[in-house]
C-alpha cells in the first residue's frame, strides 16, 4: 500500500490541511465516544482472553461488577483502590497535556510516601489536626521537589524528561528501600518496612470495615483543583496553549520553560501526596515497593481519556473499580485478576496508536 | 467547450457558505485567475477541485465529461495537481525523493531508481528546469521547493495545474523565475488556475480571470480588458485603494535601538553582524532584503527568541536579555513571520489566540482564574474592527481562510496601539482592501506618535510606507535610503549584494 503522499510529513505540527472526511461531531462528544470505545475493546478484549483459557468471560465480568459494586463496602473498596489513582492520573493529565511525559510522580510517590512515614514516626507526641497536615506537607514539598530536578533539566537544558524521570524513579524506589532496610530498620521486622506511624498520624476511616479512609477526599478535593486549574485558571491556558503549539506561547510572551517546570511540579507534588495518602490511610507505616506502578496506571487512565481532567476524574474512578473488583473476583471466579492488566494493556495499546504517534511527532520536532 | 467547467457548485460549513452555485470556466493550455477577497471561497472551491472536499451539489466536467472527484488521489489520476501554500514536502528527503514520492516506479516491486531518475530528467529538460536533484529540501530556499512542488505534479502526469497564492512566500527574483516557470507550462499546453491577490501579476500572467466574493461568482473578465483598478474593484467593490501614503510628519525620540547586534542562525553559522540602527517615534523604517539575509533572526532577536551579542534598548530600557513578555510589557508588539507555526494555535478558536499576549493581566484574569467575559468582548473587537470573516469568537482558527487568519494575528497585535510593532510580512495573503487596512493602520500609528519596524517582500509596500528604507544584505545592513529619493532597482542591487554603502 502506498501512503498519500500530502499526508506523509506536515511541514508543520499542524497536520495539512487536508480533512478526513468523517462525520463531524462536538469535539467532545466524539472524545467522550472515542473513549468508551476503547473501552469496550478493552473488555471485549479481556472477554476473548477468558474464552480462550476456559472461563466465562459472562460470569467474570458479573462478579466484578458486584464485587466492585455490590454492597456499601464493595463500593468503599473501589473508592479505596481508586484514591492514588486519582492523584496520579491528574497528574499524567496535566502533563500530557503540555506535551510532556512526566514518569516521575512514581518516584514522587516514594518519597512522598515516605516522608510522610518518617514524620509520622518521628512527631509521635504531636496532635492529629497538627501532623496529619505536617505528613502531607512534608509529602508533597518531598515529591514536588523530586520532579523539579528533571523539570530544570528538560527546561533549560533540553534534557529529554521520560529519560531522566524514569532513571530517578529507580533511584527513588532503591532509596527508599535502602532507608528502610538501613537507617530505619525496625529491629525484629523481618522486612522492608519503617517503623508504625503513630496512632494520631493515621486517617480516618470513611466506611469502616473498608479502609477508605480520608485520602479519598483529598484526592477528591486534588481532582476537583486540577479540573478548575486545566479549564479556569491562567496557567492551565498556558499548559493548553504550550501542549498545543509551543512556539506558538513563545512568540506570545508564555514563559515555557517555567509553564514545563510547574507541570513537572505539579505531577511531583500530587504524586508524594498519593504516597502519603497510602502511608497514612492503609499501611501506617512505609513499606519499601508498595506502589507496584500507580503513577503507570495513572497515565494509563490520562490516555484513555486523551487528558480531559474532568474524564481523568471518572476513568480513576471507574479503575478503582475494576482493580477492587478484581481481586475479589480472582477469588470467586478462578479468573485470574491479571485480568485487569489485560483491560489496561489493551487501553494503553489503542489510546498509544493514536494519541501516542501525535506525541511523539511534536516530540521531534521541538 | 472548455477544458474544465465547474457547474453550480455550492460548499457549505457550519455557519459559512463557502462556495454558492460557483460556476468556473477555464481554457486549455491558459492561465486562469482566481481572485477574491479573504474568505471569498477561493481555496475551498480548489480543495474541492483537488478532491479535498466534496461539495454540496454541482458538476464538474473535464474534457466535456462529468468526473467525480473523492480525493486527492483521484484528482491527480484524473490529472489534476495542487500546489498548496505550505509545502507538502519531506525536508529531510531529497529533491528526487520527494518529485517521486509515493508515485516511484517499481520494478519487482522495488523502487526502480534509475527509471525514477530518467523520468524526472527527462522533465526536468523538457520543461527547462535544472534543480539540484540530490540535495535535502531543507537546505534549498522557498523558491526552488516551490519548483519541487511543481515538478512533482509534472512528474504525477498533470495537465491542469492548482496554485494557491504561490507568490505570497517569494522574493521579487523568485516571483521572476516561477512566472518564467508558468509561462513555459503554458506554452507546453499545461493549464494553469492561479490564485492570487496581487493583480500585478494577474496581469502580466493570466489571460482569463473568474472574481468570487461572499462565496458567489461576481464577474468573469478577459484580463486583457480590465484595469488594475477594474479588477480591484470587481473583488472588493468600490473602494479606494491608494498606494500612496503621506510620509512621516517628524519623528521623536528613540524607541528601539540595536548597537553592533550579530546573531547566529539555528545551524550556528552568523546570520547578523554588527547590526546598528534606531528606530524613533514617529517613523516607518522598512528592512528589504532577499528572503534569508537576516529578517528573521532580526525579529526573533529584536522579540527575545534568539541570543544575541550586543545590546538591544526599548524605550530607554536595555532589554538585550529580557524575556519576551517583559519585552511586550514595555511597549513592543510583534507580528512574526509564520503565521501558523509562530502567530497561532491551530488547535483553538480565536478567542483563545488573541487574549495568548495579555491574558495575565487585568481585566482579562484575576491573579489565578482567567475571565471569559473581556475576552469574547475582547475577541469580538478585534474580530469587528479588523474584518475577520468568522462565524463568531469561539471558531476554530484552522477553518479561517489565511487571509483572515493573518488579520487574526494583526489584531492582536496592533489593535491597542502599541508604541513598538514589529511588522514582518504583516500583509502576507491579505486581499487589497485588508492590506490597505492594515497599511493606513501603520500610518495612522505611526502619526500618533507609534515606531514601526516594517519587514517584508514586496519592494512596492515597503516604499509605499516606509519613511525610511533600511537594506539587508548577508546579515548586514548595507545602505539607508529614503523611498522618495531611490528606486527599485537601486534598492534591487543592494539587496543582491552589487552595490556597497559608501
Ligand atoms: N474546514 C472548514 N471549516 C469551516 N469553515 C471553513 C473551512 N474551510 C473554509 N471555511 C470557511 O469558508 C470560507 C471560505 O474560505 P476559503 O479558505 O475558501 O477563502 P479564500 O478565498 O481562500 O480566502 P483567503 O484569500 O483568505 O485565502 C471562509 O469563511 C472560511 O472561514
Ligand atoms: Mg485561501
Amino acid at each position: 500500500m502506498q501512503a498519500e503522499p500530502s499526508q506523509l510529513e506536515p511541514s508543520s505540527p499542524i497536520p495539512s490541511a487536508v480533512e478526513p472526511k468523517t462525520l463531524s461531531l462536538p469535539p467532545l462528544v466524539s472524545s467522550i465516544l472515542r473513549s468508551l470505545f476503547t473501552l469496550l475493546i478493552a473488555l471485549w478484549m479481556g472477554a476473548l482472553v477468558m474464552w480462550v483459557s476456559g472461563k466465562d468471560p459472562l460470569q467474570a465480568y458479573q462478579a466484578l461488577l458486584t464485587t466492585s459494586l455490590g454492597s456499601r463496602t464493595a463500593v468503599a473498596n473501589s473508592l479505596l483502590a481508586a484514591t492514588p489513582i486519582l492523584f496520579t492520573a491528574m497528574a499524567a493529565a496535566v502533563a500530557f497535556r503540555a506535551g510532556i511525559f512526566n514518569v516521575g510522580a512514581e518516584g514522587s510517590l516514594y518519597l512522598g510516601g515516605f516522608a510522610a512515614a518518617w514524620v509520622g514516626f518521628t512527631f509521635t507526641d504531636l496532635p492529629a489536626w497538627l501532623i496529619i497536615p505536617l505528613s502531607f506537607l512534608a509529602a508533597g514539598l518531598v515529591g514536588g521537589l523530586w520532579c523539579y530536578f528533571p523539570a530544570v533539566l528538560r527546561s533549560r537544558l533540553q534534557v529529554d524528561e521520560l529519560v531522566t524521570t524514569i532513571l530517578l524513579n529507580y533511584v527513588a524506589i532503591l532509596f527508599t528501600e535502602y532507608l528502610v532496610n538501613g537507617p530505619f530498620l525496625v529491629p525484629g521486622v523481618a522486612n522492608a518496612m519503617s517503623p508504625q506511624i503513630a496512632p494520631a498520624a493515621r486517617l480516618p476511616r470513611l466506611l469502616p470495615p473498608s479502609q477508605l479512609n480520608a485520602s479519598f477526599l483529598l484526592a477528591l478535593a486534588a481532582a476537583l483543583a486540577m479540573i478548575y486549574l486545566m479549564t479556569r485558571s491562567k496557567l492551565g491556558y498556558e499548559i493548553r496553549m504550550v501542549g498545543d503549539n509551543p512556539q506558538f506561547a513563545r512568540w506570545s510572551g508564555i514563559q515555557v520553560a517555567g509553564v514545563i517546570e510547574k507541570v513537572m511540579v505539579i505531577g511531583g507534588i500530587l504524586g508524594g501526596l498519593a504516597g502519603a495518602g497510602q502511608v497514612m490511610g492503609v499501611h501506617y507505616r512505609f513499606i519499601a515497593g508498595f506502589s507496584s506502578g500507580l503513577a503507570f496506571t495513572g497515565m494509563t487512565v490520562a490516555l484513555l481519556v486523551r487528558n480531559s481532567p474532568v474524564g481523568a476524574l471518572l476513568a480513576a474512578l471507574l479503575f478503582g473499580m475494576l482493580r477492587s473488583g478484581s481481586a475479589t473476583m480472582e477469588i470467586m471466579t478462578d479468573v485470574p485478576r491479571d485480568l485487569i492488566r489485560v483491560l489496561e494493556a489493551t487501553i494503553i495499546f489503542f489510546a498509544a496508536i493514536e494519541f501516542g504517534s501525535l506525541v511523539w511527532r511534536r516530540r521531534r520536532e521541538r | 467547450m472548455s477544458y474544465l467547467l465547474m457547474q453550480s457548485i455550492t460548499k457549505t460549513f457550519p455557519g459559512v457558505i463557502a462556495n454558492d452555485e460557483v460556476d468556473l470556466s477555464v481554457e486549455r493550455g491558459s492561465i486562469h485567475a482566481l481572485l477574491g477577497e479573504n474568505g471569498a471561497g477561493k481555496s475551498t472551491l480548489m480543495r474541492i477541485l483537488y478532491g479535498m472536499y466534496i461539495p454540496d451539489h454541482g458538476r464538474i466536467l473535464l474534457n466535456e465529461q462529468e468526473i467525480r472527484i473523492p480525493n486527492p488521489r483521484a484528482a491527480i489520476r484524473l490529472g489534476i495537481g495542487m500546489v498548496h501554500q505550505e509545502f507538502q514536502l519531506v525536508p529531510s528527503l531529497t529533491v528526487a525523493e520527494n518529485i517521486a514520492l509515493g508515485y516511484e516506479p517499481r520494478r519487482n516491486g522495488l523502487v526502480d531508481r534509475k527509471t525514477q531518475r530518467l523520468q524526472i530528467e527527462e522533465i526536468l529538460a523538457r520543461f527547462g528546469f535544472s534543480l539540484p536533484l540530490d540535495k535535502p529540501i531543507a537546505e534549498l530556499p522557498v523558491g526552488i521547493q516551490q519548483q519541487v512542488e511543481i515538478i512533482k505534479l509534472l512528474f504525477r502526469k498533470a495537465e491542469l495545474l492548482i496554485l494557491d497564492e504561490p507568490t505570497s512566500v517569494l522574493t521579487p527574483q523568485e516571483v521572476e523565475s516561477l512566472f518564467k516557470v508558468l509561462q513555459t507550462l503554458r506554452e507546453q499546453g499545461k493549464t494553469i488556475i492561479y490564485i492570487t491577490h496581487k493583480l500585478r501579476e494577474v496581469k502580466i500572467l493570466c489571460e482569463t480571470a473568474t472574481i468570487l466574493r461572499r462565496g458567489k461568482v461576481v464577474g468573469r473578465v478577459k484580463v486583457a480588458d480590465a484595469s488594475e483598478k477594474e479588477l480591484a474593484n470587481l473583488m472588493v467593490g468600490e473602494q479606494v485603494i491608494d498606494q500612496v501614503f503621506p510620509r512621516s510628519q517628524g519623528v521623536g525620540q528613540e524607541r528601539l535601538t540595536l548597537k553592533e547586534v550579530s546573531a547566529l542562525d539555528d545551524r550556528g553559522v552568523p546570520a547578523l553582524k554588527n547590526v546598528s540602527f534606531s528606530l524613533r517615534a514617529g517613523e516607518i523604517v522598512g528592512i528589504a532584503g532577499v528572503q534569508g539575509s537576516g529578517q528573521s533572526e532580526l525579529v526573533e532577536a529584536i522579540s527575545g527568541l534568539r541570543p544575541v551579542k550586543g545590546e538591544i534598548w526599548l524605550n530607554g530600557r536595555r532589554i538585550t536579555r529580557a524575556s519576551p513578555r517583559r519585552r511586550r510589557e514595555i511597549g513592543l508588539a510583534v507580528i512574526p513571520e509564520k503565521r501558523k507555526e509562530q502567530g497561532l494555535n491551530l488547535s483553538t478558536h480565536i478567542l483563545e489566540n488573541v487574549v495568548s499576549t495579555r491574558y495575565y493581566k487585568p481585566p482579562f484574569s484575576g491573579w489565578l482564574t482567567l475571565f471569559t467575559r473581556p475576552a469574547e468582548r475582547f475577541a469580538a473587537r478585534v474580530i469587528a474592527e479588523y474584518n475577520v470573516a468568522a462565524p463568531g469568537v469561539k471558531s476554530m482558527v484552522k477553518n479561517l481562510s489565511g487571509g483572515n487568519q493573518q488579520k487574526v494575528i494583526a489584531g492582536r497585535e496592533m489593535i491597542d496601539q502599541p508604541e513598538v510593532l514589529i511588522a514582518a510580512y504583516p500583509t502576507r495573503g491579505l486581499d487589497v482592501g485588508a492590506a490597505q487596512f492594515v497599511r493606513e493602520a501603520m500610518v495612522k500609528r505611526r502619526d500618533q506618535g507609534g515606531a514601526i519596524l516594517l519587514i517584508s517582500a514586496d519592494l512596492d509596500e515597503l516604499f509605499a510606507v516606509s519613511d525610511r528604507l533600511l537594506i539587508l544584505y548577508e546579515g548586514r545592513i548595507v545602505a539607508e535610503k529614503r523611498p522618495d529619493e531611490t528606486a527599485f532597482e537601486e534598492v534591487g542591487l543592494y539587496m543582491t549584494g552589487h552595490l556597497h554603502a559608501g
